[in-house]
């Protein structure tokens, strides 16, 4: 075909994308938004290692071509990451839209990714000559900007099978359907014998990445409840300093009160 | 190079233009399939709406080089199935028709949620056709028509 490649095997792919200069296209749906001129794409979207949901001992295993109408159908898919797929867009836009697109795209408004932050998600990258294994926050450098090589493809995520249980997640837009998130939220907390072992929160949207405070949250670790209701004053002020947000098209501040009150009452649920 | 071949309302076609094109302006400028609308451009409105392979799909967000293979179909070849009339004539009954430009995309919304889902609830309905945007804001209506069409319909889906 002119201007692109339709490929039907991971192999072929790879080979491509190390001897051209494509641009991978799983569902198209930022993209063709963004309707680069003179770009040629290199299509995923019948490579059947990219569209299946797998599950090993430790790991969910989501394809970077599937999609999320066909996670929200899986019941491998954990709870707390269908939440926050079924709030994106519309059906039209679940059906097409896919896990590796939404990282690709490189925004921190991508639902999905919002939800691989806070749980400590992975991805599996391949060149033709070598794979790697790389910690969600490591991939995303900044704005846009991607730990992907030119000649990489991003083949799945890998979402921790166990700890996602208790989480909260919210989703703040303009209206229900077709928004894009001014400002989101998704927090997981576990504990043991009546002391916290997991208090993560992730914020979207709001910055040039996701922002998830890890040594924050240790302060938290080991603590029982009670203890960490007399620390939650403070802990919510160590937040505050800590968030420096961009100004969109909502204000910082507003969307700093937003991403504190959710962390409050994210808090709040779990007895803190 | 080879031409994208796919299958257009029933028909072999073959398109020998850019993978890179848009499938809602191929659509319309070279199989003159007008009744594919153009609102947006950005998958936000639902104006564009085909069915590819059966599954709901904004036409504007669709390279032409994803379609290699598939079956797309527009209002221009769902018109011609019992399904339509039966959406048709509830449509009509119901007055779910203002000035009609959202009209092929939430019918074919309808025909995507109904062929999932042939006895939806009103919320059902609701989100079936959240991603289609009515500028004359006539969604009662419709909303009323599709479950409608449901009752009259019922086997068809």
């Amino acid at each position: 075909m002119v201007n692109g490649y339709s490929v039907s095997s991971l192999a072929e792919a790879l080979e491509i994308r190390s001897s051209h200069s494509v641009v991978p296209y799983a569902g198209g749906t930022d993209l063709m938004v963004e309707n680069r001129k003179g770009v040629e794409y290199l299509f995923l979207g019948k490579i059947p290692e990219l569209r299946n949901i797998t599950e090993d001992d430790e790991y969910i295993r989501i394809g970077a071509a599937v999609t999320f109408t066909q996670a929200l159908e899986d019941k491998k898919v954990p709870d707390l990451m269908k939440e926050a797929l079924k709030r994106i867009a519309a059906p039209a836009i679940r059906n097409a839209g896919t896990f590796g697109g939404n990282l690709g795209n490189g925004s921190a408004k991508a639902d999905s990714v919002l939800i691989e932050f806070v749980s400590d998600a992975k991805l599996r990258l391949a060149s033709r000559d070598k794979e790697r294994i790389v910690d969600v926050d490591k991939f995303y450098l900044g704005r846009k900007k991607l730990d992907l090589g030119e000649d990489e493809l991003i083949l799945e995520v890998l979402l921790p099978k166990t700890g996602l249980d208790r989480y909260s997640y919210e989703k703040v837009g303009g209206r229900n359907a077709l928004a894009i998130s001014r400002v989101s939220f998704a927090g997981i907390f576990d504990e043991k014998d009546g002391r916290i072992t997991k208090l993560a929160a992730a914020f979207g949207a709001v910055a040039d990445t996701v922002l998830r405070y890890k040594d924050l949250e240790e302060t938290m670790l080991g603590k029982t409840i009670e203890e960490a209701r007399e620390l939650k004053e403070k802990y919510l002020e160590s937040y505050a300093e800590r968030m420096v947000l961009t100004q969109g098209r909502v204000s910082a501040e507003y969307r700093k009160n937003v991403c504190m009150n959710l962390l409050g009452s994210f808090l709040a649920k779990f007895g803190i | 190079m080879s031409d994208i071949n796919f299958r257009l309302n029933g028909r072999e076609v073959s398109y020998s233009g850019s993978a890179a094109d848009r499938l809602l302006d191929v659509l319309r400028n070279t199989y003159l399939c007008t009744s594919v609308k153009c609102g947006c451009k950005e998958g936000e409105c639902g104006a564009c709406s085909v069915l590819i392979d059966g599954v709901l799909f904004n036409s504007c967000c669709v390279a032409m080089g994803a379609i290699e293979g598939a079956e797309v179909v527009t209002m221009e070849g769902f018109r011609e199935t019992r399904r339509f009339e039966v959406l048709d004539r509830a449509f009509g009954e119901l007055s779910a028709v203002q000035c009609g430009f959202c009209i092929p995309g939430m019918v074919l919304a309808a025909e995507a949620l109904l062929s999932q889902n042939p006895q939806p609830t009103e919320e059902e309905i609701r989100e079936g056709l959240s991603g289609n945007l009515c500028r004359c804001t006539g969604y009662n209506a419709i909303v009323n028509a599709v479950g409608l069409a449901a009752k009259e319909g019922k086997g068809l889906w």
